[in-house]
């Protein structure tokens, strides 16, 4: 029988593991990007493009509804509760910060990894179960290039695309709150503008970029890991995105440490 | 030993039984049958380095594939065409995207240039009508020969086809048979071809140079023509 810290270290050491696992097959992945042929990254090219196709442009509606609700809501009732107190400058602060800087990449990156994330590692992992990757290298592709790398770029390319499209729409549907409150547009814009550095510019685009990769990686990693019994495909998908989750929270913790 | 696919000394199946050595002729077509647990379905993954015997090595025109650095054994994958079990097509891609993968990922033709072959072979192989269907909304005949016909796509000398006939008439499998060989030159057929599988339809039997069973005790016994 073991005891409680044994058992305690064998699991951490297993996490630790899974985790150098994960980091090794990300390097692999940007490894076997530097060994594309020119008529490999054609191909690669057009799974990526396919990829954003899926990941960001069929969730632009999502994004859009989920960044106009937060903001509006959040932008309301900071213009009654700040008015009372005369403290509305503060109104850019909230928006630039909690909004823009915090909120944003979060709730952009969470909505991929819930929605492509999830797809991506039930795909792989079916490709895996139906022979497919064991027949690509057979053919002389490589699955790195082929799966990962694509999925990779789109979910690089996707995070940052919706989380743009998420500010944007944050600060207009703030915009519409502050008049809906009777605050005039001048002052909204003035209040925002002032309050937006290039620090924060720089924080959300290494965000989305790190956002980005995790959505892309970890779904992959645990797609790709599957060894070839159907059932393993829902717990792949499940782990895949609970994995995506944790590793974006820590990621966005480790940026306010940071910043 | 010069053969374009040679087994030396690998373990299959029964513990006790000795390890299979064979060499396959050039321009003949081999079919090494066994049962299920015979070991005879990880021939065509030790051929190609997919994964590797616990013993004894595999020599394909004379290279031992799972002891090259990643990106040449990719590379030296192409000179052999497979076809594994299950056919090993991508769902997602139509039979005509499938056939099409490995030219435009490995060869440096041009676009039309692979458009061109892609037409050709599916032609050839009597999926034309059906080619931007994906795999799952045609029949089993059809994905077989899809599955052929992307395996032949680099024109290799040396085939290995896992299970190729199962669940196909005996006209069907005489024509996949003939495609795979790629017809007939001085020396035999175009192609070395290696069958493997548990058991092949009579009509085919007949048209195979060499049939080999693995038995029960683990011998390689050929079987009388």
């Amino acid at each position: 029988m073991t005891d409680p810290l044994s058992r305690l270290g064998g699991s951490t050491a297993r996490r630790l593991s899974r985790l150098g696992a994960l980091a090794r097959f990300g390097f692999g992945a940007l490894r076997a990007a530097t060994a594309l042929t020119a008529a490999g990254r054609a191909v690669a090219l057009r799974v990526a493009i396919n990829q954003i196709r899926f990941t960001a442009v069929h969730a632009v509606g999502l994004v859009v509804f989920l960044s106009g609700i937060l903001s509006f809501l959040v932008i309301s009732q900071a213009v009654r509760e700040l008015g009372r107190y005369g403290a509305t400058d503060f109104i850019g602060t909230l928006i630039v910060i909690a909004i823009v800087r915090e909120l944003g990449p979060l709730i952009t990156a969470l909505t991929v990894a819930g929605r492509s994330g999830t797809a991506i590692a039930a795909e792989l992992a079916t490709n895996k179960v139906l022979g497919e990757v064991r027949a690509l290298e057979a053919m002389g592709i490589d699955p790195r290039q082929y799966l990962v790398l694509p999925r990779f770029v789109g979910g690089l390319v996707s995070v940052f695309i919706l989380l743009v499209l998420f500010d944007v729409v944050a600060v207009s549907a703030g915009f519409a709150a502050a008049g809906f409150n009777g605050m005039s547009g001048e002052r909204y814009t003035e209040i925002v503008l002032r309050s937006l550095a290039f620090k924060d510019v720089l924080l959300t685009v290494g965000k989305a970029l790190t956002f980005g990769a995790i959505v892309g990686i970890v779904p992959s990693y645990f797609g790709l890991a599957v060894r070839g019994a159907p059932t393993e495909i829902p717990v792949a998908a499940s782990r895949a995105t609970v994995a995506s989750i944790v590793g974006i929270f820590l990621c966005s913790a480790l940026f306010v440490v940071i910043g | 030993m010069t053969g374009p696919l040679v087994f030396e000394q690998i373990p299959l199946g029964a513990r006790a039984a000795p390890p299979l050595s064979l060499e396959l002729p050039a321009h003949a077509t081999v079919a090494i049958l066994g049962d299920e647990n015979s070991g005879v379905g990880t021939l065509g993954g030790y051929a190609l380095g997919l994964e590797q015997p616990p013993a004894g090595r595999v020599r394909v025109f004379g290279t031992v594939i799972v002891d090259l650095p990643e990106r040449d054994r990719l590379a030296f994958r192409r000179q052999v065409g497979y076809l594994p079990a299950g056919d090993g097509l991508l769902q997602n891609l139509s039979l005509r995207d499938n056939v099409a993968l490995p030219l435009r990922f490995g060869s440096d033709a041009s676009p039309r240039e692979i458009e061109g072959r892609v037409t050709v072979m599916l032609t050839a192989v009597r999926v034309g009508a059906v080619a931007r269907l994906r795999p799952s909304q045609v029949n089993e005949e059809e994905r077989r020969r899809a599955a052929l016909a992307r395996a032949i796509a680099f024109d290799p000398s040396l085939l290995i086809l896992e299970q190729p006939f199962d669940g196909l008439t005996g006209r069907t499998a005489s024509e996949l048979l003939e495609f795979a060989r790629g017809g007939e030159t001085a020396e035999g057929a175009r192609r070395t071809v290696l069958i493997t599988g548990q058991d092949l339809p009579a009509v085919i039997h007949r048209r195979i140079e060499r049939v080999y069973r693995l038995t029960r005790a683990g011998t390689l016994e050929l079987e009388p023509a």
